[in-house]
This record gives C-alpha cells, sequence and structure tokens, in this order.
C-alpha cells in the first residue's frame, strides 16, 4: 500500500524517508549508502523501506 | 548515578552512565518510553461532499482511496511539535473532559485537491506558525482526479504508556560497558578476529592486533569463540553506554530532563508515601 510512517518495531519516523531513498535509488545510488545517508542505521527501519511494495498508485482510481 | 554526555544532537543522545546499576538504567529506558508526555492528533473529522474543484472545473468530493480510519491513524503517527510548559493534559485542563481549548489542543485543517499526494507539511496549524509539523515530507494519502480531502484534526498531549504515536523515543537502549583485552604473549597475530569481528573492534597496527574501538563492542563474543586463549571480552556490571532518539516532537536534551525529574519525582512520592506507613 503506502509507505507506513513510522517503523513497525522501534517508532522511527521513516514515512518521511521514502521519496528521498526511492528517487536516489532510481538514479543508480546504492540502497544501503542511501539508507546510511538518511541516518536510518537499525536494521528494524531499513527492511521498512527495502521491502515496501507501494501499491498506492493500484487503487487510487477507487474511493 | 553519574551520567555524561558521549554524544548530544537534536533527536538523538549517547551517554556514559556511571556508578549505577542495571535496574536504575532499566527505570530510566521505561520512563523515556513511556512516561514523556507529547502532542499527538487524537481526533479527525472528515468533511464529505464536494469540497473543491479540480483544475478541470469537475467537482472533488471528498473522499480518498484509504479508509478514513486508515488516514486518522497515519495523521495521528505524525510528531507534532510539543511545548511542555504551555500546554496542560485535557483531563486536568480547567474545564470539562469533552471540552477543548488552546491550553491543551492543537487544532489543524487540512485541505488538498487531487490528482495529488498529501503531505505532513500540508497540515495547517490554528494556533500559529510554530506547530507546522517539522517532517514535512511524511506522505498521508495519494489522491487521483476528482478525489479531495478536507478534515479538522485536534492533537492533545498523552503519553507512551495509552499509546505509541505518543511515544517520544525510540531505539532506546543501553549496554555494560565493554572492556577488550588481548593477552599479548598468547596471540599468534593470526588476524582472525580483525576479519569476524562485525563491530569493528580489532586493527593491525606496526604487526601486531590491537583493540581501537572497544566502545564498539556488543559483547557477542565471536572473537572469544574463534580465540578463546588470548582475547578476554567482559562488560562492566556498573556503567553503561545508553542511548536513544526521539521523534522530533522534543528534542533529546528536553526528554532526557523531563525523564530524569519524573523518575526523581516519583521515587520522592514512594518514599513520603511509605514514611507515612505505621
Amino acid at each position: 500500500m503506502i509507505i507506513p510512517v513510522r517503523c513497525f518495531t522501534c517508532g522511527k519516523v521513516i514515512g518521511s524517508a521514502y521519496e528521498p531513498f526511492r528517487n536516489r535509488v532510481e538514479n543508480g545510488e546504492e540502497p544501503a549508502k542511501v539508507l546510511d545517508d538518511l541516518g536510518i542505521t537499525r536494521y528494524c527501519c531499513r527492511r521498512m523501506l527495502l521491502t515496501h511494495v507501494d501499491l498506492i498508485e493500484e487503487i487510487k482510481p477507487f474511493s | 548515578m553519574q551520567i555524561d554526555v558521549l554524544e548530544i544532537e537534536d533527536t538523538r543522545a549517547k551517554l556514559l552512565i556511571y556508578d549505577a546499576d542495571p535496574f536504575i538504567v532499566n527505570a530510566l529506558r521505561r520512563t523515556l518510553m513511556s512516561d514523556i508526555p507529547k502532542m499527538a492528533i487524537e481526533e479527525v473529522d472528515f468533511h464529505l461532499g464536494p469540497i473543491g474543484t479540480t483544475e478541470g472545473g469537475r467537482v472533488a468530493d471528498g473522499s480518498s482511496p484509504l479508509f478514513d480510519e486508515i488516514i486518522a491513524h497515519r495523521l495521528g503517527l505524525i510528531p507534532i511539535p510539543t511545548d511542555l510548559k504551555r500546554f496542560n493534559r485535557r483531563d486536568e485542563c480547567d474545564h470539562e473532559p469533552e471540552k477543548s481549548c488552546p491550553l491543551c489542543t492543537i487544532t489543524y485543517t487540512l485541505h488538498k485537491v487531487g490528482p495529488c499526494t498529501v503531505y505532513s507539511g500540508d497540515l495547517e496549524p490554528i494556533n500559529g506558525p510554530e506547530f507546522r509539523p517539522r517532517d514535512e515530507l511524511i506522505p498521508i494519502v495519494e489522491l487521483s482526479e476528482g478525489q479531495a480531502i478536507y478534515i479538522t484534526a485536534n492533537a492533545v498531549l498523552g503519553t507512551g504508556k495509552e499509546h505509541a504515536k505518543w511515544q517520544v523515543t525510540s531505539g532506546v537502549g543501553y549496554k555494560y560497558y565493554p572492556s577488550v583485552t588481548i593477552d599479548d604473549s598468547k596471540c599468534t597475530d593470526c588476524r582472525r578476529c580483525i576479519e569476524i569481528c562485525p563491530e569493528n573492534v580489532f586493527e593491525e597496527m606496526d604487526g601486531k592486533v590491537v583493540v581501537k574501538n572497544p566502545e564498539n563492542c556488543s559483547l557477542c563474543n565471536t572473537c572469544v569463540d574463534e580465540c578463546p586463549d588470548s582475547i578476554k571480552v567482559e562488560g562492566d556490571r556498573t556503567k553503561f553506554i545508553f542511548s536513544f532518539e526521539t521523534d522530533g516532537s522534543l528534542s533529546a536534551e528536553e526528554t532526557l530532563k523531563y525523564a530524569l525529574q519524573h523518575l526523581a519525582d516519583r521515587f520522592e512520592a514512594l518514599r513520603e508515601s511509605v514514611s507515612e506507613l505505621k
């Protein structure tokens, strides 16, 4: 669906890091380095971004 | 108990606590997680019906692809800048608990017409610009053509005990202060410990293996398993490395000061009630 606001495990806000993360990875940067740079250091928070599947586009036409 | 600040930034802190016991440090950890008050959005009103027109002149309805409950939940999780001196808890405020006033509530409005992404930065605080969420890039919902959102939301004070949205800190933890020693007479300079240590504690210097970053050690004992003869890893049970981060609603310094004061007050209350016993 849409990126969760916070990490499920520790509660750190990760929603705001998703768009910079996605844009930088699409521009060819290495995901691990981008995550370090964005200050997302714990593996619970890192998996939130790494494993996210953005399905909001699919359900957008419906309301 | 003594506390030294190793590192402190706006939203994170690393402390060295010494002359302490694990239960005292754990009390501080639990206080930081569940007893610090902060503002979070608690009530959300969704306006329905036609609430805007798109650029093409089409009327947009108050509807979105996500359920209202999901949007309300996401709004609750957004960190709201909190001034603890300025606000009361609603149930301790000077009016009936169902009512609200500017001393206990921050009101926000959010009005956006699709197609667009709605961000936390689109929340408009009515009480003053200082309450605008500092993290402006959190996506709340995406809207397509013909969809729109118009809400009013109230933020109130609460603690992590009640709901995780009022939890100020994350990643609160501590470890014993590590001491790593190499017995040079038994070390064969095989350098296996440099390879296997996940925290880069060891380093080679002038052909010898030395302990470079002892504070990084997580006491995992991987090196001891590899080399039980010469490496010794121990944790000091009266000295701790303590770290935490905040979500940005309060600074790390404010949070720590509040937690220490709160702990002292609670111990004082306990002492008083015990001394009243006969």
